[in-house]
């Protein structure tokens, strides 16, 4: 009676103190088996999703959307997707767009973004209207260092801050760029980093020029722009990798733009993560209160 | 299509409009000088064009006093009723136009006052700083003065430095050392200046107990700083020789490398308690599960917000937030730096205060019946 | 003497540090500039000789009193030497004088950093996901009505942030979005103040001389 008493014990002893290798094998297995055999698992926008999608949607003719690269490889997988989909509504709804880099290494990922969306933009056009064409309907303005100088300067005259752009054409030479002068003809920029970045663009550009800013944020970061949301100063935001698939989701919907996306197709794999981190929380706690109870 | 068409259209009628009825040029032009910088601006603002909704924007002119010739020295887009000049000589003086620009058509304002740039003493919208900082230094010098004197001053435990003892015991029993990460910023951030103050108190714990210190450091300043501190250490505990330079060194400035060189650390020499003391990063994690991995008892102390829910879970005690800067008080227990942290306190609440009573103030004054008298 | 020096010197850099707020005048602001873009860096750019040094004595020693895993310290130390020379000589993209390629192989700066320092960057980033797992994995036990009530608001929140729950409970991930935007926030904003002040205090008290830890606790 005793000895199985004892050996009840150990099973939820054991419960409570499962090797860790083994919550790391079966992550491992949660996250691979749903890359290799996807499901997909479409979300819901949330409001500070579907208010920066609303604004990017009903931004004027006259103005543009300015995307500002600001994150670095290891944070890609997060916030790549971004760009693309932000990319992507742009050109359907025929919005001109401007992208810059405040972080060195984001020069390559921005550039990798524009080949994709241009691509598959330019490989269904039938007429040279239909089609995105660089210096009419997008400029890659390049990357400008410190951080202060190209947020303040664009107040002022975005072509003095980047005199030449990204591919080494002089800027005032750009068709665009007769329409993009400053933040006044900027319908709303947008910050995609996993840095402070974006608080420089909130403290600076939206304060001192009031041009409209959304973030781009990894999910980590996400809860310190809760606050500037609240108060206005940024008008929307997505969140990791959830927000952009929260953003590519109505990219589809409403633009009807059908390609490949990125962050939905990890929703499945981020999904089985979170529930097998709860099945652990909840085998971890069945353990806990047997063995607290029984004593 | 027909959207494209309709826009060249509006725009066709608006530049017929423009060219037969002259634009509105903008008014009251006033220049200044810019308030509270180094000098060398002058501010200029005007009212808008009443054209404002259709024009490209405004071009700033500028002359010289006792000159007829004039220079453009910026333009601004529609909307914008004011434009700093960055490039002024703070001995002449300058009047300023604004001319209404809208394709080929523009409409000039007169000339503005004459004025000239100067630089400030000081900034006037930054009183209120200066205020709040004397009031503060104030209460932190009236009760170290306090503390001086030898009044008793109470300050509630703090469970993650009363470990530090036990920490340093353990692992002198088991034969162990003990790892102290002093966080990945310079020597410019507070917490790592925190961090260096625990780690000279920690040291001298070490030296006492003649235990091994290994202390990785992520900058170059803060590693001979750091270096200096524990040297120090031994010496004041009376055991100079027992300080290894060795045990104090610079791994690299790559976050990364740094958390993958630390870890290794903890898994080679499983050290048996491990600080986590100052700012850090996404590698926080990293660091502390690995210590727990190992099973050594690991205090963390970070003023990194985000960071610290997870101290707060891989680790046996955490400083969170200002903790972090009265850990050397706490420690040391020498009345002047006790005094320090009371005085800090008292700041607080006088803050806290101030926002209650302000509250309380903007609430009452919105009351929708105080709108009926 | 040795004390007096360090201590008036944070003083007075202290002091002047601080003036360049409250003055906007160009005499203290172009000190202020001076002191910070030449001086520091003229003492960062040393440091980093104090840097190398440091790693490079820590590694020969053991190499010499064959310490455990000696081996490795081999490796870092030819890594160090051949990557410096690699940088000094080879230019950024291989434009130096050096050749940084055979045929096919590149071996410039740039090509080192983007195939070997971001992936092991990158490697190390990922790890993040198994220690979490594991983390909250032991962490998160109902012993009391706190940690219930902690249990809880991170079951809701993780269950919120996938789309799983729109299909389950479609009013989840609102809830979760108020954690986050009300409780969480108002959390943070209570620590931001008390680290400001915190902060504040301790500047104060290392330039008035009072905390003295810095020098190693010398009195």
């Amino acid at each position: 009676m005793n000895g199985s008493l004892k050996s009840n014990y150990g099973i939820w002893e054991k419960l409570t103190k499962i090797d860790r290798r083994l919550i790391y094998l079966f992550l491992f297995l949660v996250v691979l088996i749903p890359l290799i055999y996807p499901f997909r698992l479409a979300p819901r926008a949330m409001t500070p999703v579907l208010k920066l999608f609303n604004h990017i949607d009903t931004i004027p003719k006259d103005k543009c959307l300015v995307i500002s690269v600001d994150y670095t490889p290891d944070t890609e997988p997060e916030l790549h997707p971004m760009t693309i989909a932000l990319l992507r509504h742009a050109f359907s709804r025929k919005i001109k767009v401007g992208i810059l880099c405040i972080s060195l290494l984001g020069l390559g990922l921005a550039q990798d973004a524009i080949s994709i969306v241009t691509n598959e933009f330019n490989s269904k056009a039938l007429t040279r209207n239909d089609s995105v064409i660089y210096g009419r309907d997008y400029v890659f303005w390049g990357w400008q260092t410190p951080v202060l100088v190209p947020i303040l300067g664009m107040g002022e005259n975005i072509s003095k801050v980047f005199p030449v752009d990204y591919y080494g054409n002089k800027t005032d030479t750009l068709e665009i760029m007769k329409t993009i002068k400053n933040y006044n003809d900027v319908g709303i920029l947008v910050s995609i980093s996993g840095s402070a970045i974006p608080f420089y663009y909130i403290t600076y550009a939206q304060t001192q020029f009031g041009v409209r800013i959304g973030v781009g944020s990894t999910a980590v970061q996400a809860a310190d722009f809760y606050p500037y949301i609240n108060s206005g100063q940024v008008t929307g935001m997505m969140s990791g990798m959830k927000g952009a698939a929260e953003y590519e989701q109505l990219v589809e919907e409403r633009c009807k733009i059908y390609a490949r996306r990125k962050a939905t197709d990890a929703m499945a794999a981020q999904t089985a993560a979170h529930l097998w981190i709860m099945i652990t929380i909840i085998i971890g706690n069945i353990g806990y209160f047997i063995l607290r109870r029984r004593k | 299509m027909s959207f494209n068409l309709s826009l060249k259209l509006i725009s066709s009628i608006a530049f017929f409009i423009a060219s037969a009825w002259a634009l509105t040029p903008p008014e009251s032009v006033t220049a200044q000088d810019n308030p509270n910088d180094a000098g060398q601006k002058i501010l200029i603002k005007w009212t808008l064009s009443m054209d404002d909704s259709i024009l490209d924007g405004y071009r700033v002119l500028r002359r010289k006093e006792n000159e007829t010739e004039a220079e453009v020295v910026g333009f601004v887009g529609r909307g914008r009723n004011y434009y700093v000049d960055e490039n002024a000589i703070d001995t002449i003086k300058y009047a300023y136009q604004i001319v209404a620009v809208y394709d080929t058509i523009t409409s000039p304002s007169t000339w503005s006052n004459y004025t000239k740039s100067s630089p400030q003493w000081i900034h006037t919208q930054r009183i209120d700083v200066i205020i709040f900082t004397l009031v503060f230094t104030f209460l932190i010098l009236y009760f170290i003065n306090q503390a001086r004197k030898g009044q008793e001053l109470f300050i509630r435990k703090i469970a993650g430095l009363l470990a530090v003892e036990e920490a340093v015991g353990r692992a002198t029993e088991m034969g162990k050392p003990i790892l102290y990460v002093p966080g990945l910023t310079g020597i410019n951030d507070v917490a790592t200046i925190a961090a260096m103050n625990i780690l000279g108190e920690v040291a001298k714990k070490v030296a006492l107990y003649d235990s091994q210190l290994i202390v990785p450091n992520t900058d170059p300043i803060v590693y001979t700083v750091a270096q200096q501190i524990v040297k120090e250490a031994y010496t004041q505990m009376g055991r100079p020789d027992a300080f290894k330079a060795d045990s104090v060194y610079f791994v690299t400035d790559s976050q990364f490398a740094y958390a993958a060189a630390v870890d290794g650390i903890m898994t080679r020499e499983k050290p048996a308690t491990n600080f986590f003391m100052g700012y850090f990063y996404a590698e926080a994690l990293i660091l502390a599960e690995t210590g727990a991995a190992t099973g050594a008892i690991q205090i963390a102390g970070t003023d990194s917000v985000m960071q610290l829910p997870f101290f707060v879970v891989a680790c046996d005690y955490t400083l969170m937030g200002e903790e972090l800067y009265a850990a050397s008080a706490y420690l040391s227990r020498e009345p002047l730096l006790l005094g320090g942290l009371v005085g800090q306190d008292a700041g607080k609440v006088l803050i806290v205060g101030l926002l209650i009573i302000l509250t309380i103030i903007g609430v009452i004054t919105n009351l929708p019946v105080l709108k009926i008298f | 003497m040795k004390v007096r020096l360090p201590l008036i010197l944070v003083l007075i850099t202290g002091i002047l540090g601080a003036l360049p707020f409250i003055i906007p005048h160009r005499i203290a602001q172009n000190f202020d500039n001076e002191f910070r873009n030449s001086v520091l860096r003229i003492i960062a750019a040393f440091s980093l000789v104090l840097g190398v040094g440091s790693i490079v004595r820590h590694h020969i020693y053991k190499i010499q009193r064959r310490k455990e895993n000696w081996e490795y310290s081999w490796i870092l130390l030819v890594s160090l030497v051949i990557t410096s020379i690699i940088g000094l000589f080879g230019g950024i993209e291989g434009n130096g004088s050096l050749p940084t390629r055979i045929g096919d192989f590149y071996f410039d700066i740039q090509t080192i950093y983007m195939h070997a320092a971001i992936p092991l960057g990158a490697t190390m980033f990922a790890m993040l996901s198994f220690f979490m797992a594991s983390a909250a994995y032991r962490a998160f036990r109902a012993r009391n009505f706190e940690a219930t009530l902690l249990l809880l608001a991170a079951f809701i929140v993780m269950l919120g942030s996938v789309p799983l729950s729109t299909y389950v409970l479609p009013k989840l991930p609102d809830f979760a979005e108020w954690i986050l935007t009300v409780p969480n926030t108002a959390a943070k904003r209570g620590m931001g103040f008390g680290i400001a002040l915190g902060s504040l205090a301790t500047s104060l008290k290392i330039i008035l001389g009072i905390e003295r830890g810095w020098l190693g606790g010398t009195k």
